[in-house]
């Protein structure tokens, strides 16, 4: 799971001598939040998003209402975006996880996706909230359900064989350690061709396990 | 979000572009709209002339100087190409098209290596340094499956072969990582092997690059093979538009469906089926119809027609029709059997017991001075190597092979163009050896040539009736003052009229100068015509009009054809009896029946599943042969075909020549392999029956 797998390919880009009227309407006739801007050979120069088009009132106090115009109008998207110094990226081979961890750590909303210092690609909160719900095969009907085992080395395996003993398939699986009690580990588990009367019937007789939350979706 | 709602990299709306003459504007696109989504495959197919190129050309505003877009919008990722300047257009679009053209040599610099070429896109564009990007050209060869980079990286474009070539070309393509990438009929100077090979390339980077490609072609089978939207191109206008399947298995413009008849469908023999040309030809743009582009031409044509030009529209969803009766049209798909499909299957022939040619152990070798300096004597490119063949009367006698496989070469020789080696050769009973400048005349007016490309054959400066007239006067075909009526009688058959007898070729299409050649090659009366492809440089249409033609003149005077082509679907329509040829020797000579049935040679197995199917129903094996032709020059040992095979079955394929195997019918196959295990082969090509079953 690399970030080239779940960017987006050929996002769309703007060159330094746009105008922030034309990125503005550009960014809201294509429905995006994030607008890199590149030079030749698609070299990062930086970024525009929707923050960096607000205008700052502090700077308009001073201009009275036709000097507010002749500003605005002159402005390019060099003038007020994210320089590529200040500008997040990463690889294209670097994990999703990490992509994450990068984007939690700067709280920011995207990362160009550079390779060699071109733009191949950009990853998103979008993208990664995608990936969350694949992850969790969110769009196939089955049992979901949730387990607090102890965090032991072998219980999974235990649950795992549980479910594989009755013949089930699981389209996802997930899990973590109990935020609360770093002593528990809750698993989230997706089972196919099973009712939720069976699901509970069978792992309810896993020892030293319980289920915490069984829904059928 | 990028990408959330679906926007599409391309689209084109309402395009129209013209060509300014000393006549005025000429209209040669006219209100074309398309849009091609991210990693999608659109393509375009239309007639030769019919504005398909001039389309990817005004998309990288390439159009030269008498070229403008005159209306409409092409929008590029969001953003308008139309009415921007070069620099502007230059920073917009930047690296984000990519284009590849049909002759791969035509883009690449023949003076510099190959290496230093590819890496200059990287230099020049993205300022990389020398080091790393020739390691990142290296990487895409690879991609590519290029055998060797790092050895092709030191070449010249002109020491590899046509298909490494168009590698290279789309390995470069893809360095700048486009995002729209448009292909001018990239495979059509291709093998059919390669060209299978270079179509899974194609499929397979678009998945990995996310690239969205515009792919131009001619051939219905190759578009139904690579893209999953299509768009049929005629005279300028985009008549129909929808999925591969919609457009194959529904179509509903008349224009579709002529192109879909036009084209012989493997597994079709001319015996079951006749090809429906579309009578006339595409209509130049400074002189187009009032109302429909296609009603001169259009077997369904009404009064209205002739008067109002019909809006592109719906016919259901995602499915764009330019017809008032798309409706009607699409129900009546399938015209009525001709009463020439019976007649045809008559005057099948029937094989006499005495060959009308009979070759046998032909050996044609050429000679080239060794590469060494010193010593090393001449060495010898064996061409033709030990070929052995008989041709019946009134038969239609095919030999296919990629090229480089000896098939031209071998019917030269037949007609004493070339000096054989070795070997017998009989026609009607006389020793043919001897060059053609001592031959008989009454043996050359007996054995007669079609060529392959129209245009280098004819005379450019004798009118059409005068190079018709020279054969019958050379050979007193008819006394002298009947030359002129028999003129026009010929000229008559192959369809063409009387008012063609002045003319001058330059005056005439490619299919009208392939007649003229079809008209001069059967004014002697020959008994026995050699076909070197000649229907491989025409449009569909007019192939199939060819073909029709040479099926007919067969019919009235009885005439032997031998037939060369590359294209298996074509050889399987006409012929009778085929021969496979492979690196100057044949590899699996019998029946057309039995050719494309198992038990199948190793090598017309892959040249079978190399062939594009224009059905998207049909499923083919999957077979790829991997490199090209080996050098005749020196051929490997044992099975020459042994380097490729994908059934080798071990050391005796490459130690011994591999034993003619006979199946009965005169159908022989030259391979190691028992025939019981070659018939254990499944069919190639099957026809899917599922659709049908559903609807």
């Amino acid at each position: 799971m690399l970030v080239k797998d779940y960017m987006t390919r050929h996002p769309l880009m703007a060159e330094p001598t746009m105008s922030i009227v034309e990125a503005q309407r550009y960014m809201g006739e294509n429905h995006i939040r994030h607008l890199p801007v590149v030079g030749d050979g698609k070299r990062l120069l930086g970024l525009v998003t929707r923050q960096t088009l607000l205008v700052d009132p502090a700077r308009l106090g001073s201009l009275d209402i036709w000097d507010i115009t002749r500003y605005l109008s002159g402005l390019r998207v060099t003038d007020v975006m994210v320089k590529a110094e200040h500008v997040v990226s990463i690889t294209p081979d670097t994990t999703v996880e990490e992509a994450a961890r990068i984007m939690v750590e700067h709280k920011v909303g995207c990362l160009p996706v550079l390779d060699d210092g071109a733009v191949v690609g950009i990853i998103t909160e979008m993208d990664l909230l995608r990936l969350l719900m694949e992850m969790m095969a969110t769009r196939e009907h089955g049992v979901r359900v949730t387990i607090r085992m102890p965090n032991v080395r072998g219980e999974l395996a235990r649950l795992v064989s549980a479910i594989a003993a009755q013949g089930w398939g699981i389209p996802a699986c997930g899990g973590l350690v109990n935020p609360r009690n770093p002593q528990q580990w809750d698993a989230v588990v997706k089972i196919h061709d099973a009712t939720r009367e069976e699901v509970v019937a069978a792992l309810s007789r896993v020892e030293g396990q319980q289920i915490i939350d069984v829904r059928e979706v | 979000m990028q990408g959330a709602p679906k926007i599409p990299i391309l689209e084109v709306d309402g395009l129209a572009i013209s060509y300014k003459t000393r006549r005025g504007d000429v209209p040669a696109v006219r209100d074309v709209s398309f849009e091609i989504m991210r990693s999608e495959a659109h393509s375009i197919v239309g007639e030769s002339g019919c504005g398909k190129s001039t389309v990817a050309f005004g998309i990288v505003n390439f159009l030269g100087r008498n070229g403008k877009i005159v209306g409409g919008r092409i929008l590029f990722q969001g953003r308008d190409l139309v009415g921007r300047s070069q620099e502007e257009l230059r920073k917009l679009r930047g690296d984000r098209i990519a284009m590849v053209y049909q002759d791969p040599m035509q883009a690449l610099n023949p003076s510099m290596r190959l290496g230093d070429q590819m890496a200059e896109v990287l230099i020049v564009h993205r300022k990389m340094k020398k080091a790393a990007a020739e390691e990142r050209c290296l990487q895409m060869l690879e991609r590519v499956y290029m055998a060797d980079p790092a050895s092709v990286m030191r070449r010249y474009p002109h020491q590899i072969s046509g298909g490494q070539q168009q590698r290279v070309v789309i390995a470069m393509a893809l360095l700048n990582d486009p995002a729209l990438l448009i292909m001018d009929e990239p495979t059509t100077a291709l093998d059919v092997t390669v060209e299978a090979a270079v179509l899974d390339l194609i499929a397979e980077l678009q998945q990995e690059f996310a690239t969205a490609i515009m792919y131009i072609s001619h051939n219905l089978g190759v578009v139904a093979r690579v893209s999953q939207r299509v768009g049929v191109m005629y005279a300028g206008e985009l008549v129909e538009r929808s999925t591969v399947e919609e457009v194959y298995l529904h179509p509903h413009h008349p224009y579709t469906q002529g192109l879909i008849r036009c084209v012989p469908r493997l597994g079709a023999d001319k015996s079951s089926s006749y090809l429906h040309p579309i009578r006339g030809r595409v209509p130049s743009p400074a002189n187009l119809p009032p109302g429909c582009v296609f009603e001169p031409r259009c077997d369904y044509a009404r009064p209205e027609c002739c008067s109002r030009r019909p809006p592109m529209r719906e016919v259901s969803p995602g499915h764009w029709v330019r017809c008032f009766f798309a409706e009607e049209v699409a129900q009546q798909a399938r015209l009525p059997q001709d009463a020439l499909v019976e007649a045809l299957a008559a005057a099948r022939a029937t094989p006499a017991d005495r060959p009308i040619l009979r070759v046998e152990g032909a050996r044609t070798y050429y000679e080239v001075p060794s590469k060494r300096l010193i010593g090393g004597g001449k060495q010898q490119v064996k061409a033709v190597d030990d070929v052995s063949l008989e041709v019946f009367p009134g038969e239609t006698f095919g030999i296919v092979g990629e090229s480089g496989c000896g098939k031209t070469t071998l019917v030269r020789t037949i007609i004493g163009l070339e000096r054989p080696t070795d070997g017998a050769f009989e026609f009607m009973g006389f020793d043919i050896r001897t060059p053609l400048a001592k031959r008989d005349l009454a043996l050359i007016r007996n054995l007669q040539m079609v060529f392959q490309n129209p245009d280098s054959t004819l005379n450019p400066s004798f009118s059409v009736g005068a190079q018709i007239a020279r054969p019958l006067r050379r050979f007193k075909v008819v006394p002298k003052s009947e030359v002129r009526q028999e003129v026009i009688r010929l000229l008559n058959l192959m369809k063409l009229g009387e008012a063609y007898y002045d003319r001058l070729p330059q005056q005439l299409s490619g299919g009208e100068k392939q007649r003229v050649g079809i008209a001069r090659a059967i004014a002697g009366r020959p008994e026995l015509v050699l076909c070197d492809e000649p229907v491989s440089a025409l449009d569909v249409s007019v192939q199939a009009a060819v073909l029709n033609l040479l099926m007919d003149i067969q019919k009235q005077l009885g005439t032997t054809l031998v037939f060369i082509a590359h294209d298996l679907s074509v050889v399987r329509f006409l012929c009778d009896r085929i021969a496979v040829m492979y690196l100057g020797q044949i590899a699996e000579i019998g029946s057309a029946e039995a050719i494309y049935a198992p038990p199948y040679h190793p090598y017309t197995e892959a040249l079978l599943s190399a062939v594009p199917i224009p059905d998207p129903r049909v499923e083919q094996k999957h077979v790829r042969l991997s490199g090209t032709v080996p050098s005749a020059l020196d051929p490997p040992s044992g099975c020459r075909f042994h380097t490729r095979c994908p059934r080798m079955l071990g050391p005796i394929c490459q130690t011994q020549a591999p034993p003619r195997q006979d199946d009965g019918n005169g159908h022989y196959i030259y391979c190691h392999i028992p025939l019981e295990e070659l018939r254990k082969v499944e069919m190639v090509v099957t026809w899917g029956h599922k659709d049908a079953e559903t609807r």
